[in-house]
């Protein structure tokens, strides 16, 4: 267990510009633009609402129901405003992913590391729980301390405008239980990166050189080659081979399991759409949890755990270069 | 040369209570290339042991499959465990510098000494920071920017830091300059060595570790050339000086290599070739010396090259 403590140190250590220096600068961004929007707001002469997107009214005194919508959608929503932390941290794992095993064996640091007494399962293990639950976890706290510093500031900006919904918004619940809504979507999106991990994983583990182009190329090729088949063998026999089932549970599954929210993919569309008093916290982890009924879902998890059973056994024989 | 082989793998054969390696058959090929021969060596322990041959001859394939790196044929025992199926319980026993210079870029000082006190239970941190003291190294550098015989020096500082069983050292001093090799050679005999400890050293510097080792192993083409303990080669290996006036004398029996040195021809002798050689035959044609392990080297490696 200490090991492990250690193993994960260690990658934060080489990986602290992707896991902590990138959303920290893409928070930054985020604190910088519509904060600043929020101040200049109250440089403006009036509290201006858009409607539809031509429909300017300009509002003196608002309404009491206004305000009690306007609160319900800042308490439960202000953690969507972080929403690009999330397109980031898909990015930054998967090229952790692919360079994890490989590049210990390219710059030869593998014969230093297993100079100690730390085994491959080990090794492999930290960077498998970095990358479903590390990494995931640090843009979660990055998310939830740069949507907190936003919403004091668009309170205080509005407060200041006269529309004061400071009180309305800390006396709703949405506003304490969002966060922890936030963290329980994490067991989920590690069921649903598994395969995605478990892939790049045993390509970084197991190829030579071009991880990028092993890891993407093979299940595009693979997809294509798949469809090209299909194509002659629908012509002359009539007969059709799922190319659709092979796109969507296999090639999607194995690059796109990093995207956090991917499962709504599998969702009743309609549900969705009809948010209109803030998020749904509980309706939306409901909805999520519900994918979990398909058994698509555990087989590729299952598969995405024995990728990485795979890439520890690679690792046990594979040489430096 | 036969001879020479012969009698080698008659003491390699001869059982050692208490080996801390041992071979038997030890093979591994790259496709068709033999690079280890099927072997058979014992290192009992407590020894200093140089494994020295030329670039190519098989001493780090040897040296891999001892650690558990490579796959490989035949029957090897490292402190009693079995590297390709016991790796990770020997890997607290064992330390070893595999390669120099492989410490990752990113790596701190502080961080690499704060690692390997987390992961390794028989790591004395005073002592790594106690050799790191003695060197330019700050605790917040990183490799990167460390000229290469400092990535060197942290490496040695962490690894003699560790009271291994066995350590193997793979031209561990690479980068160094003369002074820090000197002084690593001296800390490694008389801070980390002890009786339960045992060392296996590769070197192309043969001159700078003879005085500190116990036994040598040559290895040529992925043979065992020679098998000995120290106190065995000054018995059996002669060198000469002969003057001119004997030196027809001397060749006719069949010196190992021979050499002129001021105007003296310097011979090797092995005591133990076939036919037998006296000591006293030998001190009848002159001055008799202990032969240097690199003069050995060159006579047992000869034709190594053609």
């Amino acid at each position: 267990m200490n090991t492990m403590k250690w193993l994960i140190r260690r990658e934060l250590w080489e990986h602290k510009g992707a896991f902590v220096y990138a959303p920290l600068a893409v928070a930054a961004a985020l604190v910088l633009l519509l904060g600043g929007g929020f101040l200049y707001a109250l440089t403006s002469s009036a509290f201006h609402i858009q409607h539809n997107g031509h429909q300017m009214i300009t509002i003196e005194g608002v309404p009491p129901e206004m305000y009690a919508k306007a609160a319900a959608i800042a308490a439960s929503s202000y953690l969507a405003i972080t929403a690009p932390l999330f397109l980031v941290l898909p990015v930054v794992v998967f090229f952790y992913c692919l360079a994890a095993l490989h590049d210990e064996r390219r710059d030869r640091s593998i014969l230093f590391w297993k100079s100690l007494p730390m085994s491959d399962r080990e090794t492999v293990l930290s960077k498998a729980a970095v990358a479903l639950v590390v990494a995931p976890l640090l843009t979660v706290a990055i998310g939830i301390a740069t949507s907190l510093v936003l919403l004091v500031l668009g309170l205080l900006s509005s407060a200041v405008k006269g529309v004061n919904l400071i009180a309305p918004v800390l006396a709703n619940a949405n506003f304490y239980l969002s966060p922890l809504y936030l963290l329980s979507f994490l067991p989920l999106y590690i069921v649903w990166a598994l395969p995605t991990v478990g892939w790049l994983l045993l390509v970084s583990s197991w190829a030579r050189s071009k991880v990028f182009l092993w890891a993407v190329g093979a299940p595009l090729i693979a997809l294509a080659l798949l469809a090209w088949f299909d194509f002659l063998v629908g012509r002359f026999s009539g007969l059709s081979l799922n190319v659709k089932w092979f796109g969507e549970e296999v090639v999607a599954r194995m690059l796109g399991g990093l995207m956090p929210g991917i499962w709504f993919g599998e969702v009743n569309g309609r549900a969705l759409a009809e948010q209109n008093a803030g998020l749904d916290g509980p309706m939306l982890i409901g909805l999520s949890y519900g994918t979990l009924a398909s058994p698509a879902v555990w087989i590729a998890a299952a598969a995405g755990c024995a990728m990485i059973y795979g890439a520890i056994r690679l690792r046990r024989w594979r040489d430096e270069g | 040369m036969n001879t020479v082989q012969d009698a080698v793998l008659d003491t390699a054969r001869k059982p050692a209570s208490g080996a801390a390696l041992s071979a038997r058959g030890l093979t591994k090929r790259y496709g068709k290339q033999m690079a280890v021969d099927g072997i058979d060596f014992e290192i009992p322990a407590g020894r200093i042991v140089g494994l020295i041959g030329p670039n190519g001859s098989g001493k780090t394939t040897t040296l891999k499959a001892a650690l558990g790196l490579i796959p490989f044929e035949g029957e090897l025992s490292v402190l009693g465990f079995d590297p390709r199926t016991q790796r990770d319980a020997l890997m607290k026993d064992v330390c070893f510098i595999a390669d120099v210079a492989i410490l990752p870029r990113w790596l701190r000082v502080q961080d690499a000494v704060d690692f390997v006190e987390g992961v390794h239970p028989r790591f004395d941190r005073s002592k790594a920071e106690r050799y790191i003291a003695n060197t330019k190294l700050k605790p917040g550098m990183k490799v990167k920017e460390m000229s290469k015989g400092m990535v060197v020096q942290l490496h040695l500082a962490l690894v003699m830091a560790i009271d291994a069983r066995l350590l193997v050292l793979d031209e561990p001093t690479l980068g160094l300059d003369i002074l820090y090799r000197k002084q690593f050679y001296q800390h490694l005999l008389e801070d980390y060595f002890d009786e339960q400890k045992t060392i296996v050293i590769t070197t192309h510097q043969v001159e700078e570790v003879e005085h500190i080792l116990t036994d040598l192993l040559f290895i040529r083409e992925g043979k065992i050339a020679l098998a000995a303990s120290m106190e065995e080669i000054g018995q059996r290996y002669v060198e000469v000086m002969v003057p001119n006036e004997k030196a027809a004398a001397a060749r006719a029996l069949q010196p190992l290599d021979q050499r002129t040195v001021f105007g003296k021809s310097v011979m090797l002798f092995d005591t133990q070739r076939a036919g037998g050689l006296s000591r006293s035959q030998l001190e009848a044609l002159g001055e008799v010396r202990h032969p240097s392990v690199a003069d050995l080297f060159v006579a047992t490696m000869k034709g190594s090259y053609a």
